[in-house]
């Protein structure tokens, strides 16, 4: 199946935006206005709907022209491309998108032609599916596990590279006590939240040559 | 794919070219003037006389005592009276200069512009002009007679005169620097220089061979490694035959090394030569750790045939040299798979020289003395060679598979970030993390430098660049 | 508009092509679905998370309702979406370098495609049919797909390493642990910010 690598399902949708001479802001412009207030981190609509690694949405103005001799040719609507790549089923995804982010789907898809709203959660489901254009190839290169064990791992990788440093040079006996504790500790903590950390919070962090 | 073999051999004109940018002199003695230029009529009568003092690329018979070359940034061409049209065809990093890209090459915390030598800090050094010599006396004459110029012109004033010697040992000068390592191998042959090739420092054939780099790699005006001319300003006199060069006053934090060394060192059950190896992937006799894992070997050091003959292919866990070792990140070869062509055009002719005086191995030294490394690279493309290996192969680790970890010996660490030696299932050779590392190397200061031919410094003297 | 969100890009590219030369490129991805060993080129170079590739016949583009027109048009389109690690620049070199026979295979149906080799043309090709994302979301931002595949290396080894590590004698525990240490210690750098874009 050409929109699905393994367990992940690649999901490419196109919504015509609408257009109207009587509007002061074009739907277009207004949803552009819109996806750049949001934020992109773990307080985005798609950290939400955590199944998803990695989302876009692309307001696309109109085909390019790529030069004489090609002849030029222009869209007679604009289309919200929503380009997804994401854990599990698309019925499921979708009907979580109506479930759990309704606020963010209605500011988005309210600018499309044709769109029904998130109150019927099939109806959204099968006007996005009218929208859908099948994926013709597909490449993933991390295709068999969700976002959750990606991020348990780096979880796990961070703190083992730091644990091997702390203990580098102790007794055996010792390490092996502490590798214990630290077996308990990472059973125990809850997976990291998808969409990383504001950026401002990891300054610090990130840019120890700043001090 | 180009395929090397129906490529026309390269004919360089070596006497149009500046001497720096086909050989390396190997001059003991170095003195770069950094100069300011003052007007526009001085400066080309400064120029007109300097170019018949400046060492080409042509064969000697017999070294000179002495060697001259000169270098300008954007701001000493814009001087010179290009016109704008030209200045504006040069790189965009160029235009920028070095200071202007701190962003992009962590010149940031410790090695940002606040902690740079004044000299750098202003755009005011417009002009490298650069004495090799093979004597002190020598030098003093050579560089005396370049002010002279200077000062007869009145086209130039000296803004400083940063002085650069190999470190002598038992009276005779060597290439190690003051870490202790012995550096130098590894420049890259590229088609119509003079010199061999040397197995190693050229690129990888098809069938494992070493063959040379294409010559637009380290020269404007001819094929590069991508078949293209390399970007370049317009005209094309005055870009060909030239180069671009990097200038970086690398300062050494030589306490803090060795007693990092020393530390570390008693930590690791191989010992403190065998760490130092990890750290580079070269002994500090030279002996480079992929061939010799285990021990110095002063033969393969002194044999131009092995000496930097090898590969990382076998050892693409690091077993051998270190995943993150300084060379191997400087020119990770075939590391990343494809026979190497993701490193062919990401290569550096590297130049630099140590400055301040040497303290051997247990006397007392201070991080705040003056000793550390004028480092020089020369690239057809800033941008694309020096800047990229920079920011994504010494400041950050993912091509490497190494994520965010910085080279050891010169990355802007900041006091956190740390290194993985990989090792063996052996006590001896174990796995080793060293963390919380220091900055062992600051940045003092720099800049970027276009580096033309004669040709060029003739039209430059005589005020006759045209713009296209 | 962002087109990166921590160690991601975010790439899309529109070309057009003419509709007799559309099923030609279909087979040609059908074939590269088929045969593994055509995307090892892809999985090698490692800067890639998902990517992929839409053909949009001229009659496809989704109609909704009667208020929208209809789309009239005389070429097909390929579309082109990547997530992928590093600047822009890299990416492109990497490709003209490394994988421009598969580039080609694709994109020759494109009109004016100049070829993936020399890479100026092909980056000046790339900047005037690639468009900018409005919105980008990344789950894991601090790390790049080499990141996140050594880290599930790492996590398989611990899991293996963690069944016995308690239960082993000091003595065992050591040697144990050494092994283990080998098994990880490609895998353990850090993850954090990209560098800047160039």
């Amino acid at each position: 199946m050409a929109n699905q690598s393994g367990q992940i399902y690649g999901l490419t949708i196109l919504s015509p935006i609408l257009e109207g001479d009587t509007l002061d802001i074009a739907h277009a412009t207004a949803l552009r206005w819109y996806l750049a207030s949001l934020p992109r981190d773990h307080t985005s609509p798609f950290a939400q709907v955590s199944s998803t690694h990695f989302a876009r949405l692309v307001v696309m103005d109109d085909v390019v022209f790529v030069g004489a001799p090609a002849i030029e040719e222009h869209l007679k609507s604009r289309y919200l491309v929503f380009e997804t790549n994401f854990d599990g089923d698309l019925d499921t995804y979708l009907t979580r998108m109506a479930k759990e982010i309704p606020g963010f789907v209605d500011s988005v898809w309210k600018h499309c032609v044709g769109y029904p709203g998130v109150a019927d959660p099939t109806a959204f489901g099968a006007y996005m599916k009218k929208c859908q254009i099948e994926t013709t190839f597909f490449f993933a290169d991390v295709n068999n596990k969700t976002v959750q064990q990606n991020l348990k791992a780096l979880q796990l990788q961070s703190a083992l590279s730091h644990f091997i440093g702390q203990n580098q040079g102790k007794p055996a006996a010792e390490i092996q006590k502490s590798f214990g504790v630290l077996m308990q500790h990472l059973a125990k903590a809850p997976a990291p939240l998808p969409g990383g950390k504001d950026s401002e919070k990891t300054a610090a962090e990130d840019r120890p040559y700043d001090r | 794919m180009i395929d090397s073999a129906k490529t026309a051999s390269t004919k360089i004109d070596v006497t149009d070219i500046q001497g720096f940018a086909l050989k390396g002199y190997n001059f003991p003695y170095a003195r770069y003037l950094l100069l300011e230029l003052c007007h526009v009529n001085g400066a080309r009568d400064f120029i007109g006389q300097i170019v018949h003092h400046l060492t080409t690329g042509e064969r000697w018979d017999e070294k000179p005592v002495s060697t001259v070359n000169v270098a300008f940034t954007f701001h000493g061409l814009a001087k010179l009276g290009l016109p704008e049209p030209t200045l504006l065809s040069f790189p965009v990093e160029f235009q920028q200069g070095m200071k202007a890209r701190g962003e992009i090459l962590y010149d940031t915390g410790k090695n940002g512009p606040e902690h740079w030598e004044p000299v750098w800090r202003d755009n005011r050094v417009h002009v490298w002009l650069a004495v090799n010599a093979q004597t002190p006396a020598a030098l003093e004459e050579q560089g005396a007679l370049l002010l002279q110029i200077a000062n007869q012109t009145g086209g130039a004033a000296l803004l400083q005169a940063q002085d650069a010697h190999a470190i002598f040992i038992d009276g005779k000068p060597t290439t190690k620097e003051h870490f202790g390592y012995t550096d130098g191998f590894g420049n890259p042959d590229f088609k119509g220089a003079e010199r061999d090739c040397v197995p190693g420092q050229g690129k990888l054939t098809a069938d494992g061979k070493w063959e040379a780099l294409a010559t637009g790699e380290f020269l404007l005006g001819y094929a590069d490694e991508s078949g293209e001319l390399p970007v370049a300003p317009i005209p094309h006199l005055l870009a060909r035959n030239g180069t671009f060069m990097v200038y970086r006053k690398m300062h050494q934090n030589v306490a803090t090394f060795r007693s990092f060394l020393e530390g570390q060192g008693r930590l690791y059950p191989g010992g403190k030569e065998k760490l130092a190896s990890k750290f580079v992937g070269r002994w500090r006799d030279g002996t480079p750790v992929e061939l010799s894992p285990d021990r110095e070997d002063p033969a393969l050091v002194a044999d131009n045939n092995r000496n930097t003959n090898f590969t990382y292919g076998k050892d693409l866990n690091g077993l051998r040299c270190p995943v993150g070792a300084h060379i191997r990140r400087g020119n990770p070869r075939d590391a990343f798979g494809f026979n190497g062509e993701l490193v062919n055009r990401r290569r550096i002719m590297r130049r630099g020289l140590t400055y301040g005086t040497y303290v051997p191995e247990g006397q007392p030294v201070r991080d705040e003395d003056e000793h550390g490394i004028i480092f020089m690279a020369l690239n057809a493309s800033l941008f694309r060679q020096f800047e990229f290996v920079q920011q994504q192969w010494i400041e950050y680790g993912n091509d490497l598979h190494q994520g965010n970890d910085k080279d050891l010996v010169i990355g802007n660490h900041g006091g956190r970030g740390k290194s993985v030696l990989q090792g063996a299932a052996d006590p001896q050779n174990p796995p080793f993390i060293c963390a919380n590392l220091p900055n062992f190397v600051e940045l003092r200061g720099g800049d970027y430098f276009f580096m033309p031919s004669l040709t060029a410094l003739q039209m430059i003297a005589s005020g006759t660049v045209d713009p296209r | 508009m962002t087109n990166i969100n921590g160690k991601a890009y975010a790439m899309n590219a529109i070309t057009p092509m003419k509709p007799w030369k559309t099923p030609i490129l279909r087979v040609l991805f059908f074939v590269l679905g088929a045969i593994k060993p055509l995307q090892s080129g892809l999985k090698n170079l490692s800067f890639i998370h998902f990517a992929r590739w839409v053909i949009i016949d001229r009659n496809q583009f989704p109609h909704l309702g009667p208020e929208q027109p209809q789309e009239e048009l005389q070429y097909d389109y390929l579309i082109f979406f990547s997530n992928f690690n590093g600047t822009w620049n890299q990416y492109i070199d990497a490709f003209s370098a490394v994988l421009s026979t598969g580039l080609n295979a694709i994109w020759m149906w494109s009109e004016k495609f100049p070829g993936s080799v020399p890479v100026t043309p092909f980056k000046s090709y790339i900047n005037q049919v690639q468009f900018d994302t409005d919105y980008y979301y990344n789950a894991y931002p601090r790390a790049a797909t080499n990141d996140v595949k050594a880290a599930l290396r790492v996590q398989d080894a611990f899991t293996d390493f963690a069944k016995t590590s308690q239960t082993l004698s000091p003595a065992e525990f050591e040697k144990a642990y050494l092994e283990f240490l080998v098994r990880v210690q490609a895998d353990l750098g850090s993850t954090g910010m990209a560098p800047v874009g160039t």
